[in-house]
């Protein structure tokens, strides 16, 4: 990483923005913490967002508005086929200049805006009215059986008439206490019970307007529901009738402006999620002065980018601002935690960055394990499937996620091109362990691979090679630990010693290598020379000795006489991480099992039950073949996963890097080339 | 007696003991699934996956045993029966499992990118289960001859990586533990995978009791 610091002319400043925007090669460095500091704060204050940032917004939430509309009118239909295939979007060819932008967006806005703002407005109103009506029938059923004309429901000169619902109890009280206080100049008229409204008594009610108010209290205290009915005239049946007649209409209406929202929709929606984009592009641009520092006239800014970067964008910053800039290029002037990472593997290996940076990006100056995952992942993801028909499926699977999905999306793209590499590397390993859906060729076919010398070993007995499948395997499986464990400690070795702690690479990872080589000169020995055993098992009690004592020492430095009793158990430690290894066996042996159990159902349904039996033992092949194959699957790639996160990357890796994030338009739907 | 008497007892065991760590692991996270997708549906698939997990040690009894009734019953009758014993309570880990899978569900619904190291973090407790069925097939497949893989010495193998498999449990409390600190902290996920895997120590300390039991008798 190299920290690019920039001094440039007010006027050129957006063209600088906008060029390093398009390409993407650096982070900018956030000022306004820095510019609190009083002596900074005398030369330089902070920048504010640039000025068209409200012109932009304020477009941005129309157009939304927009898309929802036309969201709301054609929903977006997503077929199985466009999963299985997705489409690539076409990306449109656009200006790149502020104004040019403006102006193009501009254009559409006003042109879609002259369609579509009046055709809003009316299905607006058409929609309040419809609510407002519907509301309307809602209180006239209540009285759809009430033998009055409406006309004269409301207050009038003398006598105000009310049309409501009582409680059924509550009749005679009311029209007592009416009696009582209004002289009589009142009265109740009850009509009659209906099914709309169980407990209750459509009324009317008429009372003088000179004891109006009285007349109101007496009915409030005795649960009187006054109904809303509007100047509405006609008996309320009629009424009912009309208003939804008048309901159906407005419907008709509703749809047909839909329809040709619609229309709209299909001709405009594309376009609309183009200058969606542009406008968010532009809103993130004017964002970014805010990271700024500014004089009367120019900007300074400080630009992360990382080393085989730094004279594309000094050409830029040149070019862009006619030379109207003073540049300086420095080392990283920030401890170590800030200093953004940016992982740097060539092509066949970038996708595996994924698995790096799921753990964690490295620290600055620390070494990228990824190159040193990809062997190791792949070995172990065929071991644990091990089978050459699952391997073929899991292939393909990932071709179609890398080719077809690949296409709209980044990270399937990796994922797919990983699980392919996996896929062949279960095809090989399955290959050798004659694992076809387990043991299908030899429960249904009567074939047996092992028999046959087709494949080099059984992992459930023995083959024409191997007498011992499963023993050979775990043999396998501790020795590709020890090998493992070897290349993660050589590795820390090396990169403690290039900081200069020599004593950290001796104990922590010197001890260790040193009883792996032991191991291993045993192991020859008793190949080579097996006379000579009893010094290779010296060697290596030596080897576990000095281990035991290193590690106690190591203990004893950090925790005193507590630590150093503790750090003698490092060693089961280190036994731990070796015997995780035999996990491969395990999970190789789960694969074959499983796929073997499946094959021995299926065989027992088809010859235990009768005429179906066939069909039956068909679904649970298929049925269970699919399902170990998921399930194994998933295990696997977790299972390598972890023996690289726990046993490998605990030798050397620790991580913590802060993640370069490159200032960069993210441009689907355009292009500016 | 037909060694195959006392191998059905295995079997049972197998199935029997691991169904039931797998049947409450699974029902841990599928509690915690209805919650998630009851706030959106379309975790529905996540919820599946999470809830897969525990339910492992199930199937890893399962295929012990079909091995012990189908593939392997000319083994030593004690072998058999050891073989169902280490991988039905090696299987009980499963419990961890779910509580781990628990959590990463939790997370990974608040956060869809925690998916790859909740997952992680979920799967540690299944260690167990795997040096179970390890122990189980090293018995049946007859690798060792003494009195410590055939006689009824051999059910001290299947004890020892069988009950130390119940480490898992609280392996899967502290990665649950360590999920949450992860989604809060993304860096602390190297910190948190060395305390989840402490607990896996004694699974490893039973794993080589099993095995000197099989090599030394």
């Amino acid at each position: 990483m190299k920290k690019v610091k920039a001094v440039i002319f007010d006027e050129y400043i957006d063209d600088v923005i906008r060029e390093l925007h398009e390409t993407g090669l650096v982070e900018i460095y956030d000022l306004s913490e820095r510019l609190e500091d009083y002596e900074w704060n005398s030369i330089l204050e902070p920048s504010s967002s640039a000025p068209y940032i409200r012109d932009v917004t304020g477009l941005l939430i129309k157009v939304s508005k927009i898309l929802d509309l036309f969201e709301s009118v054609n929903p977006k239909s997503s077929s199985i086929s466009d999963f299985l295939n997705p489409k690539p979007i076409e990306k449109k060819r656009v200006p790149n200049s502020h104004n040019d932008v403006m102006n193009y967006v501009k254009n559409i806005v006003s042109q879609v805006d002259k369609d579509v703002e009046t055709l809003a407005e009316k299905l607006n109103t058409l929609e309040s009215e419809k609510s407002k009506i519907s509301q309307t029938i809602e209180q006239l059923k209540y009285i759809y059986n009430l033998d009055i004309d409406l006309k004269y429901v409301g207050d009038g000169k003398f006598v105000s008439v009310y049309v409501g619902l009582i409680p059924e109890e509550k009749i005679n009280k009311l029209k007592n206490e009416l009696e009582n206080e209004t002289n009589g100049y009142s009265d109740v008229l009850i009509g009659q019970k209906n099914d709309v409204n169980d407990d209750k008594v459509p009324s009317v009610v008429i009372i003088l307007n000179e004891y109006l108010e009285k007349a109101l209290s007496i009915l409030r205290k005795n649960d009187f529901e006054k109904l809303n009915v509007g100047d509405i005239e006609g008996l309320p049946k009629e009424a009912i009738q009309k208003l939804e007649s008048k309901l159906k209409e407005i419907e008709k209406e509703i749809e047909s402006i839909k329809e040709k929202l619609k229309t709209l929709a299909e001709k405009w929606y594309n376009e609309l999620l183009v200058i969606y984009e542009l406008l968010n592009i532009e809103k993130e641009r004017a964002e970014v002065y805010t990271k700024f520092g500014k004089t009367e006239r120019t900007y300074y800014i400080e630009l992360w980018t990382p080393k085989f970067n730094v004279d594309k964008v000094k050409k830029i910053i040149e070019e862009k601002s006619n030379g109207y800039c003073e540049i300086e290029v420095s080392e990283p002037d920030e401890p170590e935690e800030k200093i953004p990472v940016l992982l740097n593997n060539p092509k066949p290996v970038k996708p595996f960055e994924m698995l790096t940076e799921m753990y964690a990006l490295p620290k600055y100056n620390e070494i990228d394990p990824t190159i040193l995952i990809v062997p190791g992942f792949l070995l172990f993801y065929g071991i644990m499937l091990t089978d050459a028909v699952y391997g073929l499926a899991l292939t393909l699977a990932g071709l179609w996620m890398w080719k077809k999905i690949g296409q709209v999306s980044e990270g399937a793209k990796k994922l797919g091109y990983i699980l392919t590499l996996a896929g062949i590397s279960t095809v090989v390993m399955g290959i050798i362990t004659g694992g076809y859906l387990g043991d299908f060729l030899k429960q249904f076919l009567g074939i047996d691979i092992y028999k046959m010398g087709l494949a080099l070993v059984n992992p459930l007995g023995e083959s024409l090679f191997i007498k011992n499948g499963p023993i050979a395997i775990l043999g396998f499986a501790i020795a590709v630990g020890l090998i493992h464990l070897l290349v993660g400690l050589v590795v820390g070795f090396c990169e403690n010693i290039k900081r200069g702690l020599v004593e950290d690479a001796i104990i922590n990872q010197g001890i260790w290598i040193f009883v792996i080589l032991a191991v291993i000169l045993l192991v020859l020995i008793k190949v080579l020379a097996p006379g000579s055993l009893m010094i290779g098992l010296g060697i290596l009690l030596i080897s576990i000795a000095v281990a035991i004592l290193a590690s106690m020492y190591k203990g004893y430095k950090e925790n005193g006489i507590m630590g150093a009793l503790l750090g003698g158990l490092d060693i089961t430690g280190f036994l731990g991480n070796v015997l995780s290894y035999a996990r491969l066996l395990a999970l190789c042996l789960a694969t074959g099992g499983l796929a073997m159990a499946v094959n021995i159902m299926a065989k027992l349904v088809n010859e235990s039950v009768p005429v179906v039996g066939i069909i039956l033992a068909i679904v649970i092949l298929i049925g269970g073949h699919i399902f170990n194959f998921v399930m194994n699957g998933l295990g696997a790639f977790i299972h390598s996963l972890r023996l690289h996160y726990v046993e490998f990357f605990s030798q050397f890796y620790e991580g913590g890097g802060k993640k370069f994030i490159p200032f960069k338009s993210n441009r689907e739907y355009t292009t500016t080339n | 007696m037909d060694p195959i008497l006392i191998g059905a007892i295995g079997a049972g065991l197998a199935v029997g003991i691991a169904g039931l760590g797998s049947g409450i692991g699974a029902g841990i996270t599928g509690a915690s699934g209805a919650g998630v997708v009851a706030e959106d549906p379309n975790k529905f698939g996540t919820a599946i996956v999470f809830q897969a997990l525990p339910q492992t040690q199930g199937l890893y009894g399962f295929l012990v045993a079909i091995l012990i009734l189908f593939v392997f019953k000319t083994a030593p009758a004690w072998a058999m029966f050891a073989a169902g014993l280490a991988t039905g309570l090696a299987g009980l880990s499963a419990i961890g499992q779910g509580i781990a899978s628990s959590a990463g569900l939790g997370a990974v619904a608040e956060n869809s990118e925690m998916f790859g190291k909740a997952m992680v973090f979920s799967v540690l407790p299944e260690t167990q289960a795997i040096y179970g069925l390890l122990i189980a097939i090293l018995l049946l497949v007859g690798v060792f001859s003494g009195a410590g893989a055939t006689s009824i010495a051999a059910l001290g193998a299947g004890f020892a990586v069988g009950f130390a498999g119940l480490s898992g449990i609280g392996q899967g409390i502290t990665a649950a533990g360590a999920i949450g600190a992860t989604a809060r902290d993304p860096d602390a996920m190297g910190k948190g995978l060395v305390l989840a895997v402490m607990p896996e120590t004694f699974a490893i300390f039973g794993l080589l009791i099993a095995i000197l039991i099989m090599i030394i008798l």
